[in-house]
């Protein structure tokens, strides 16, 4: 019992990782008034190339930037669609990634199936090895421990920082922002670049950490998942981590409850991780005024920038 | 999404090739048009892999005889129907559909084109035109569940399974009667993925199963070593199925229960050349060279590696049937009485679990 306990701690902390590194780049991004929906591409495309780089004898460290820089390229893809051409924002973004997800599926070709050695877990000694809550807490890899603190970055800019204050001014009403000066346009870039590069971050955190293999579909709709985090925790770092940490958990209770043997339909089970994330996030958020303002009130609209 | 990397830059070979619409009997200078449909990725290992390696045995054997339209990762439904019209269209002679979940689009696109033959896997659909094929891969599990017998010392083995279909439901039987065969005590748990491709899960599934208690895995159709991985990295012994995967398990992996299509594909592929075809069912095993035991782990002590291949021996020569009665289900009913074998037909549409499986099929 006490095993099944620590493997769904440590469990939900490592499964909600590269959850955790997309859905603070969308953030961002939703604030600043953009909708990406490209983000399975861009986490796609991340994971890909992290994983050929270590394949190929590169450091893991390298091979983390170059999943970034690979999720940050293609967004650029996607910002110069929705900001140079005033693309539709939902269209330009489900485009984008499928793009990536196709072109994963072509740079991967050669390494399909393959596996390489992950990034290890650190080891505390006599802290890692405390019951149940050791490895969960002490003994995860890197980008666990890189991930909460992206959350608490994330927050912090948000809400404490000039910038984050400008990006939601951005993205409550970028006529506004226009008016007094800002570039409107720039800062959507900015954001959007910084959401493909976490994109790309949590890709890659997940073939080189969590599954170190490479496989196409690998990424298994966690873009999309990433999406409805966001949306349905209130565009706030804090209900998202929530949100992840109850996905994890329950993707992982679901495996548990079948090994025990209980008979609930497996296929029930399968869903259960999405009923229960989207029901308790919406209903932790379901307050009309509060949600006005967190909600960026452009958010997916095209803003005609003033000639 | 759209995954179909060798249908474009081939269909201009096709053109150049194939009949239009169905195929007359080719004459022996045309080369016949076989479509071959995976349900996941080729990689180094897995279920695709051993389709496609059928595939390389066919072009060996046959050279120009034959030209080849590989499309992989199609998932089942209306990609599957698709991507099935579309070589129909381009003119192939023999489409190999490689996974359950195409045969009642197969089925149908074989009763539109009479003069396409089709090859299918693991189903139970037969036409004139349409065959079908399947492992006895249930030998390869009893044996490789005497070994897990032998080895577990918590008597618990997990499985990581993707769907509950008649063979799988085989195999995790077949697995567990060997097993108990020669360990009284030994139990096992099955976690269904409801997904035939996601590394990920399976991963975590293995892990799970580990933290519960298991000390040995059996990893059923799992395309990519990622279950193998996770029992090396965790230190327990894993069998797998389709390809061997010692090397992704050197210490670790306890068997693996090798497929082989070469031979039935050459004999397939030189009946549509010679227009002998005939819609019938292949139960290919341990005799017909289609199912292997591989890479027995050196850590069985002489006695049980002897006792694992006499097991071997005589299911290749018939004299055990590893359904081979008394056989009690989960629900303490006798399936099969003492000294009674299961026919093919009960087999291939097993729906139940025998005692000492520790998890419901879902319904």
């Amino acid at each position: 019992m006490t095993e099944s306990l620590a493997f769904l701690l440590a469990g939900t902390l490592a499964a909600a990782t590269p959850l955790l590194f997309a859905a603070m780049g969308e953030v961002v991004v939703e604030k600043s008034g953009v909708l990406n929906l490209g983000i399975e591409g861009m986490m796609a495309t991340g994971a890909v190339t992290g994983f050929v780089i270590v394949a190929q004898g590169g450091a893991p460290g390298t091979a983390l930037a170059a999943g970034a820089l690979a999720g940050a390229l293609l967004s650029c893809v996607f910002g110069a669609l929705v900001l140079v051409f005033l693309a539709h924002q939902v269209a330009a973004g489900l485009a984008v990634g499928i793009l990536g997800l196709g072109a994963s599926v072509q740079i991967g070709k050669a390494f399909e199936g393959r596996t390489i050695a992950p990034i290890p877990r650190i080891d505390l000694g006599p802290l890692s090895e405390l019951p149940v809550i050791g490895r969960a807490l002490f003994g995860q890899t890197p980008m666990v421990y890189a991930a909460l603190v992206s959350v608490l970055l994330v927050w912090w800019f948000l809400n404490r920082s000039r910038a984050g204050l400008v990006v939601r001014a951005v993205g409550e009403s970028p006529s506004a922002a226009d008016a007094i000066g800002y570039p409107v346009a720039w800062i959507r870039f900015a954001a959007i670049c910084f959401g493909g590069a976490m994109a790309g971050l949590g890709g890659a955190s997940l073939t080189l950490a969590y599954t170190p293999l490479w496989a196409d579909g690998l990424i298994a709709g966690r873009g999309w998942i990433v999406v409805a985090l966001v949306v349905f925790g209130a565009w706030r770092p804090g209900r998202i981590l929530l949100g992840a940490w109850l996905f994890g958990a329950v993707s992982l209770l679901e495996l548990t409850l079948q090994g025990i043997g209980l008979a609930i339909p497996s296929q029930l089970l399968s869903a259960l991780p999405y009923l229960v994330t989207i029901a308790v996030l919406a209903i932790i958020s379901r307050d009309p005024r509060r949600l006005r303002l967190d909600q960026p009130v452009s958010l997916g609209r095209t803003h005609v920038p003033r000639a | 999404m759209f995954k179909n990397p060798l249908l474009a830059p081939l269909a201009g070979a096709l053109l150049g090739t194939a009949a239009l619409g169905g195929a007359a009997p080719a004459a022996a200078a045309d080369p016949i048009t076989i479509g071959y449909v995976y349900p996941s990725p080729a990689g180094d290992v897995g279920w695709a892999r051993e389709l496609d390696n059928g595939r390389q045995a066919v072009e060996e054997a046959l050279g120009d005889r034959v030209t080849s339209v590989v499309v992989e990762n199609v998932p089942e439904g209306p990609d599957a129907a698709r991507v099935m019209n579309q070589l129909a269209t381009q003119g192939a002679d023999l489409i190999m559909l490689g996974s359950f979940g195409y045969m009642n689009d197969g089925i149908k696109l074989a009763r539109r084109y009479p003069d396409i033959d089709f090859i299918h896997a693991s189903g139970y659909q037969l036409a004139d035109n349409f065959a079908n094929f399947q492992t006895r891969n249930y030998e390869s599990a009893y044996a490789a569940g005497q070994a897990a017998g032998f080895v577990t010392e918590s008597d618990d083995i997990g499985m990581v399974a993707a769907y509950a279909i008649p063979e799988i439901v085989g195999l995790i039987n077949a697995f567990t009667l060997g097993a108990r065969s020669v360990n009284p005590d030994a139990t096992s748990r099955v976690v269904w993925l409801n997904s035939w491709f996601n590394p990920s899960k399976a991963q975590e599934s293995a892990r799970s199963l580990i933290s519960q208690g298991s000390d040995v895995i059996f990893s059923i159709y799992q395309d990519t070593p990622s279950v193998v991985t996770v029992a090396e990295e965790e230190g327990v012994y894993v069998v797998n199925t389709s390809s061997d995967m010692k090397a992704y398990a050197p210490e670790h992996l306890l068997a693996s229960m090798q497929i082989d299509w070469s031979d039935y594909f050459v004999a397939k592929v030189q009946s549509v050349i010679d227009d002998t075809f005939e819609g019938d069912a292949f139960y290919g095993g341990m005799a017909d060279g289609a199912v292997s035991v591989e890479s027995l782990s050196e850590d069985l002590s002489d006695e049980q590696r002897a006792t694992v291949e006499a097991t071997i021996a005589a299911i290749a020569d018939a004299s055990v049937h590893p359904f081979t009665g008394p056989i009690v289900d989960q629900s303490g009913e006798t399936r099969v009485a003492e000294g009674e074998t299961l026919d093919d037909a009960a087999i291939m549409s097993m729906d139940w679990l025998v005692d000492g499986v520790q998890t419901r099929l879902p319904n």
